[in-house]
């Protein structure tokens, strides 16, 4: 036995082992918000597309802005301010707000092809005429007030391509332009649209976006009554993430205090709370190592769902404070205890080994987190933690308290009946509730505000911002093919656009047309002596000099030999962001993307794109098909896994009885939250399923911790003792859960709250067993 | 091209009288006094715009309206038709047979800070003006000049700065000194009416013009 000082320091020792191993996991964690790892193989081509290559759909890396609240020439220089505060910074791989129709777009070396991207000779190829027409028209210009800004391109370019390509190159179905900047149809908010460079379901890239907007925009906006409103995916997902972070640091907070009051009354001690914690801390940090051991990144949802299916460690402390008495070394106490949590522990991660071989790779990591945890608070509490225990002053089978409610609860008849009639109306409540089963849809897991989602109705519309639901896809051999077929796609969506079955549309072949275009034209261009001939005639009587156009003449003579442009040579121009979300290189294969704006009739386009050999997804679909097939994979591994548990009970126990009164609470209890939520009327989400495993794994331990107390009398006011701390503490923490405004701590609260109250109830009731009348005369 | 903002101050009826007086040293306010007309108003321009890409300069003629307090009207005559209008920070382009072409003023540097003085010219708003530019009046009531030096650093870079060719209270020719490129000159209400009448011929060359601009005497 230690002195109290060295427990304190053996303590501490343990607390500054994982406060080093905290730092060692941060220095190797890479935390991975891609929902991909977390989801099984993709099987449909929508869900390929949207795995494999897209990752999302084209609009979520957009942010959505508008400035809005002061006149129209200040919003619009506000908006040319955080366009170019934003496009400096490493966070945005595209911003646009309307303005910048100018050359810095083209970078000087691609500046010849504006000859073979643009399209200005295709109807009417350059001759005599057109150049006659065009210079004069460059005189007005030049007398024109407009004239410093046309003057210096002028002699390279006197048809000036350079201006209708930037125009051109604008988002499709561009807002109005006032002030050289967008705006909205009423003329009084500045709009402006934000590519991240960071995918749209990596919310620390997200933050780091809308953190670097809202600063950006008040030095701009300072001193000014200007304001913005920031919408986009992103831009959700960081209010949701910081929402759900406020609350759960609220709800931690009370939580915290809570636990420590509970602790302090039921123990008398200031110590428990931070002993009780100590397995708890091991067992997260333990996991986590593990996890990065093993796993190249560790999945956001893994740390999510493993702390809440780790939850259950927090009672193993308990069973040992509780059943503490004085004349008992906390050594034997462990040693007796050890059986029942071993073969709790044991069960339950027989049962998530199923996990490992689902083939998904998150759920492969939550089954290592969640085993490694389990096991590593399960060792600490029997081998480490008694060292640290204090003689106990007194022994809580002695409690009056205690023993009254004994008393009563002794009194109470066995259920037997009464739980199969329970049994069969839960059964039949689950079973005909109406309402759909499952929620699939993942969005619904993280509701945007409806104010937050109007605004972003409205700019969405306003800035004809791509559908994120719906894309069209196209695929080739090459890139070229698949440029070839987004050209030949065109007049089919332009008669789509001309009966209002869409707004708008996008794709690569708007910024880079096919070789085989590109090579039409520059066959089309005149010749270096033809061209100078022209040009001679027209500049005769021109106010232009003989000279004045020679660096045209050079450009299209370059423009007429260069190699056709491909996509890798768009490297480093602000047009490789625009094509690069449009044209996606495969292993075998190009997926040209077409992105939609005010999708009015899928079915219509659907049916013209596959007349057309292209293809509508639905990502939304294929999103919510990835969820079901993941849920498919996580039912199947429970199922084992119940079976599993069975066996393992069965061979801890051995005899059919002990088996059937550890079970029944347990499956009773599933049983039970899933009637109460259906007759609810609440859809089922893979929060819900988790935070059911959690409730069975503390209904196990429940039931066997009843079971090993056994007919003796005081070792049952002990592990009463004991349970009624365990469930009062994980009810409070969950059953503050339930009451939160996120759904998905909700889920997670209100699954578990009520799986706890009906789990200590029926372990009461099943699990205990008949006292022996000998002890009820002691008492 | 800065000058067009410095007419919606100078366009009044044309052929104002010259004062009568003596020979007093001229001061800014006092120009600035005589400046300042309310609209609506209109006067002849003859305009030259050089080029190194062109053979002669080019030489615009046409009317400056100023139909109301806001807005300012720049129509070409000659030698083709085109209508300017400057209205709100934005200015629109019609040709004959074109859609309308816009931009913004404040593409043009010189222009968004002229835009800024528009109303300090407009008023005869000397504490304004000043803000934008370093004001050195120079000569008599009868015949005068002020030079206009940007402050702006944006508009430093393009516009090495604008004279203002005056006699009594009629605005003759503004000049616009940019930092490249050549020296832009815009004729206006008397002057503008006896370089029309010298024809598009050889007495108007650039060095006739110049004449008339600065000296404020046909030859």
């Amino acid at each position: 036995m230690l002195s109290a000082r060295s427990r304190i320091a053996l303590a501490l020792l343990w607390l500054a082992v994982l406060a080093l191993a905290a730092w060692a996991i941060t220095q190797r964690l890479q935390l991975s918000g891609d929902l991909r790892k977390f989801m099984p193989a993709a099987e449909t081509p929508a869900q390929k597309l949207l795995i494999d290559e897209l990752g999302e759909g084209p609009g979520s890396r957009l942010l959505l802005m508008s400035i809005s609240g002061a006149d129209a020439p200040t919003i619009a220089a506000q908006s040319q301010a955080l366009r170019s505060a934003l496009a400096a910074r490493p966070e945005f791989a595209l911003v646009a707000n309307g303005g910048d129709a100018s050359l810095d777009a083209i970078p000087k070396r691609l500046r010849p092809y504006r000859y073979l991207l643009s399209d200005t000779f295709d109807a009417r190829p350059l001759d005599e005429a057109l150049l006659r027409e065009e210079l004069d028209a460059r005189v007005q210009d030049l007398g024109s007030p407009a004239a410093s800004l046309i003057e210096p391109l002028l002699s390279a370019d006197p048809t000036l391509e350079t201006l209708k390509l930037a125009e051109r190159w604008q988002p499709a179905n561009a807002p109005q332009r006032l002030h050289e900047v967008w705006f909205d149809r009423a003329g009084d908010k500045a709009l402006l649209v934000a590519q991240t460079r960071a995918a749209g379901f990596d919310p620390t890239g997200q933050q780091a976006a809308v953190d670097a907007i809202h600063s950006d925009f008040a030095k701009i906006a300072a001193g000014t009554r200007s304001e913005l409103v920031l919408t986009g995916p992103g831009a959700f997902s960081v209010e949701i993430g910081g929402r759900t972070a406020a609350e759960a640091q609220w709800i931690g907070m009370v939580d915290t205090l809570g636990l420590i009051l509970l602790l302090g009354i039921a123990y008398r001690s200031w110590k428990m709370p931070i002993l009780g914690a100590l397995p708890l801390a091991t067992a997260g940090l333990a996991g986590l190592g593990a996890v990065a051991l093993l796993f190249d990144g560790v999945h956001g949802i893994t740390v999510a769902f493993g702390f809440t299916l780790i939850g259950v460690v927090q009672d193993y402390p308990i069973h040992l404070f509780s059943h503490q008495r004085p004349g008992m070394s906390p050594w034997t106490n462990a040693r007796s205890l050890w059986p029942t949590l071993a073969t709790g522990v044991a069960s339950t991660c027989i049962a998530y080994v199923t996990f490992l071989f689902s083939g998904v790779d998150g759920l492969k990591q939550l089954a290592v987190f969640t085993i490694v945890g389990l096991g590593a608070a399960a060792i600490s509490t029997r081998f480490v933690l008694p060292a640290l225990i204090d003689p106990a002053p007194r022994d809580f089978a002695d409690s009056r308290v205690l023993a009254k409610m004994w008393r009563g609860i002794a009194r109470l008849p066995r259920p037997k009946g009464s739980l199969a009639m329970l049994a069969l109306v839960a059964l039949g409540i689950v079973a005909f509730a109406p309402g759909p089963f499952w929620q699939n849809d993942l969005s619904k897991l993280t509701p945007v505000p409806a104010d937050a989602l109007a605004q972003d109705a409205v700019l969405r519309d306003e800035l004809g911002a791509p559908d994120v639901r719906y894309v069209l896809t196209l695929e080739g051999k090459t890139e070229d093919q698949a440029l070839q077929a987004s050209e030949r796609l065109r007049p089919a969506l332009d008669r789509l656009v001309a009966t209002r079955a869409l707004t708008g549309y996008d794709l690569a072949s708007r910024y880079l047309p096919s070789a085989q275009v590109q090579r039409a034209r520059q066959q089309a261009l005149p010749a270096r002596d033809r061209l100078q001939a022209m040009l001679g005639t027209v500049l005769e009587d021109s106010p232009f000099n003989a000279d004045a156009f020679d660096p045209f003449v050079a450009d299209i003579e370059a423009a007429k030999r260069a190699p056709a442009l491909f996509q890798a040579d768009l490297q480093g121009t602000p047009l490789a962001a625009s094509v690069a979300g449009l044209l996606l290189p495969g292993s075998d294969h190009v997926t040209a993307l077409v992105s939609l704006s005010g999708l009015q009739d899928p079915a219509a386009v659907a049916k013209v794109a596959a007349a057309n050999g292209a293809r509508l997804l639905d990502l939304k679909e294929a999103s919510e098909s990835l969820v079901a097939a993941y849920r498919g994979r996580v039912l199947a591994a429970l199922a084992i896994a119940a079976l599993l548990l069975t066996a393992t009970v069965w061979i801890a126990l051995r005899q059919p009885r002990r088996v059937l009164r550890v079970l029944l609470p347990m499956a009773l209890t599933t049983l039970l939250i899933l009637a109460v939520l259906r007759g609810l009327g609440i859809e089922l989400n893979l929060f819900h399923l988790v935070a059911l495993i959690l409730a069975a794994g503390l209904g196990l331990d429940y039931a066997l911790f009843f079971d090993h107390a056994g007919d003796d009398r005081a070792d049952q006011l002990r592990t009463l003792h004991a349970l009624i701390v365990c469930s009062l503490m994980t009810l409070l923490v969950f059953s503050l859960l339930a009451w939160s405004s996120i759904p998905v701590l909700r889920a997670i609260g209100s699954t578990v709250a009520i799986g706890v109250f009906a789990n200590f109830v029926l372990a009461l009731l099943v699990s205990r067993q008949p006292v022996q009348e000998a002890s009820d005369v002691v008492a | 091209m800065p000058t067009l903002m410095l007419l919606c101050s100078a366009v009044w009826p044309c052929a104002a009288a010259p004062e009568a007086g003596a020979a007093v040293a001229v001061d800014a306010d006092w120009i600035l006094q005589k400046l300042a007309r309310p609209a609506p108003v209109r006067t002849a321009f003859v305009e030259l715009r050089g080029s190194a890409m062109l053979k002669a300069p080019l030489r615009i003629e046409g009317e400056y309206q100023r139909p109301d307090q806001d807005t300012l009207v720049r129509a070409v005559r000659s030698p083709y038709v085109e209508t300017t209008t400057l209205r709100n920070g934005e200015a629109t382009i019609v040709r004959a047979g074109k859609a309308p072409r816009k931009f913004a003023l404040s593409r043009v540097p010189e222009l968004a800070g002229l835009q800024a003085s528009f109303g300090a010219l407009l008023s005869g708003d000397r504490a304004l003006l000043e803000k934008h530019y370093r004001l050195t009046p120079q000569g008599t009531h009868q015949q005068w000049t002020l030079v206009l030096a940007p402050l702006d650093a944006q508009m430093k870079s393009s516009v090495r700065d604008i004279t203002l060719y005056g006699r009594g209270a009629e605005l003759r020719c503004i000049e616009t000194r940019p930092l490249k490129g050549d020296l832009q000159r815009t004729l206006l209400a008397g002057a503008a009416n006896e370089a029309g009448k010298a024809g598009s011929g050889k007495a108007s060359s650039a060095d006739a013009l110049a004449g008339l601009c600065r000296a404020g005497v046909a030859r």
